[in-house]
């Protein structure tokens, strides 16, 4: 059965898909309390993420002329928002869509999503996780009735006191025994997943960083995220290590790392955020260095946003932003484990 | 056995994994943000009954499981084993309890199931969507206990329990959902 069939026969369905709506509007309420601007950027764009390991919907646009450009269809508003923090917009948010090709139907993925992404000037990521732990218990006040905790899944986690914060470098110290040396040397990573029994025969044939990353995301897959999950609070992931981080700023006090952080709920990764990277010149190498692992990768070739360099290079403000998935905030009150239980329209029921 | 890519994993199949079968339960897209994409397979181990979780990368190669499925008829209970028969030959087969899980109780006389083997193993069994069984324990409902209205628990022939209408009686025959252990409808002889 189609949701649109199944909301018609069942009231509670109904119900559930309305939370969609109160998250929404909770959010609003949340980010206009707090002088943030709502801003509206584009959906199809000439040049989008630069992302290397992200899939995209391309299409043309046709000029009268019948000439035609390649469009494509965003896969988060991240450029076209930092052009008008740039342009003095001061704080901003958006809710929006974005799409991301060659992902599962269903599970926790849609390939059209809802993201809401927003930017708070003169803060730094430390300041913006306090922020969101406080939209967090925001929307929770607005459909609960209180700000203190949020029962997801038949267990119940703690609102009220800042969330739990590790860092890479703990996690792995605590789940996995690994110092930070170690967790940023391959071969150290390729001996901890040798042990643990994984194949590493495949991994081994990979230039060096690609066979770091390999293993860093499938260690912290297997061995860390699963055990996050036992936390009865939020958990904050954060100072993830240079390489994952292509639009955050390194730390000053350790550049080896960058100031990124995730927010984990049971388990489930709810957002990422970053201290922003300010400097142009840094920024147009990081992204020519992910449009040549592109090609490597054997993906079609894409432009690199030189408007986004250019607000860079204008001066941007200092500032830390931060990616939801709104689909799964929803999910969370929801009590749903599935996103096409808080989608009207899923993917899997029109492909 | 046959060579896959993770990626192309599907629900319902077996894989070896650290050299014993697995059942695949489900498996989802993971995409850590940067890097590339995970498949995330929970699957139940064959040999313990476990269910775990495991995420690999979507282009390690994972060994798919040839199986065989062969219809047998249950016989009885034998302690920790279940006694099936092969009905054309008359051949026995022991059957580890563990590998049925809860599906051991929709197990009723004579009831055919298909056992899936794989190296001469029986690795999982396969049970029809629907079973019939008799009621042999079906008390009065309890009154004012809202919060089961209009169902009541009613034991099956196999010590299942279910929950069933308040006209369940001892003796009606009833079919039951093998994949949710739940009431489907009493069956009129």
């Amino acid at each position: 059965m189609k949701n649109w069939q199944r909301l018609k026969q069942d009231p509670q369905f109904r119900q559930q898909l309305l939370l969609r709506e109160q998250v929404i509007d909770a959010t609003r309420t949340f980010f206009k309390a707090r002088q943030y601007h709502e801003v509206e950027t584009p959906l199809l764009v000439s040049a989008p993420g630069a992302e290397p390991y992200l899939n995209l919907f391309t299409s043309k646009l046709e000029l009268p002329d019948e000439s035609s450009k390649n469009a494509y269809l965003l896969t988060s508003p991240e450029y076209a928002m930092k052009k008008l923090l740039a342009a003095n917009m001061g704080s901003i948010f958006q809710i929006c869509k974005s799409f991301r090709n060659r992902e599962s139907l269903g599970g926790t993925h849609n390939p059209e999503f809802t993201i809401l992404e927003f930017y708070k000037v003169e803060t730094n990521y430390l300041e913006l996780m306090t922020e969101f732990e406080g939209l967090l218990r925001s929307i929770n006040g607005a459909i609960t009735g209180q700000e203190t905790s949020l029962t997801y899944q038949g267990k119940s986690y703690d609102l009220s006191q800042p969330f739990v914060r590790l860092t890479v470098a703990e996690a792995f110290a605590k789940y996995l025994h690994l110092t930070a040396d170690e967790l940023l040397d391959v071969k150290a990573l390729s001996h901890k997943a040798m042990e643990l029994g994984y194949a590493t025969q495949e991994i081994a044939t990979l230039p060096p960083d690609l066979a770091w990353e390999e293993l860093y995301n499938q260690l912290f897959l297997n061995e860390i995220e699963t055990k996050i999950a036992a936390f009865d609070q939020p958990v904050i992931i954060f100072d993830y290590p240079a390489p994952q981080a292509a639009l955050a700023r390194k730390k000053t006090s350790d550049p080896r790392f960058a100031e990124r952080f995730e927010v984990y709920l049971g388990g489930m990764e709810l957002g990422n955020a970053f201290g922003e990277l300010l400097d142009a010149t840094e920024q147009q190498a990081r992204l020519e260095a992910d449009l040549v692992l592109r090609q490597q990768l054997g993906k079609p070739e894409q432009p690199i946003d030189y408007d986004f360099i250019a607000a860079l290079q204008s001066g941007m403000p200092e500032c830390s932003g931060m990616a939801v998935g709104m689909d799964r905030l929803i999910m969370l009150w929801a009590d749903a484990t599935e996103i096409d239980e808080v989608l009207f329209f899923p993917a899997s029921q029109m492909f | 056995m046959s060579m896959i890519k993770a990626g192309n994993i599907k629900k319902g199949s077996y894989i070896l994994y650290k050299e014993q079968p697995h059942y695949v339960l489900k498996t989802q897209f993971v995409s850590p943000g940067k890097g590339s994409a995970f498949t995330r397979v929970k699957m139940r181990d064959m040999r313990s009954g476990a269910n775990l979780e495991f995420n690999f990368k979507s282009h390690d190669s994972v060994d798919e499981l040839d199986v065989e499925t062969k219809e047998m008829q249950f016989l009885y209970h034998d302690g920790s084993d279940i006694v099936f028969m092969d009905p054309r030959t008359y051949e026995q087969m022991n059957v580890g309890r563990h590998i049925l899980d809860d599906k051991a109780l929709m197990l009723t006389s004579d009831i055919k199931v298909y056992l899936t083997i794989w190296n001469e193993r029986v690795i999982g069994v396969v049970l029809p969507p629907k079973v019939r069984m008799t009621v042999t324990d079906a008390q009065d409902a309890i009154a004012g206990d809202r919060q089961t209205a209009g169902k009541k628990p009613v034991t099956m022939e196999s010590g299942l329990i279910v929950q069933a209408p308040l006209f369940i009686k001892t003796g009606d025959t009833l079919l039951i959902d093998t994949e949710t252990a739940e009431y489907v409808s009493r069956v009129n002889d």
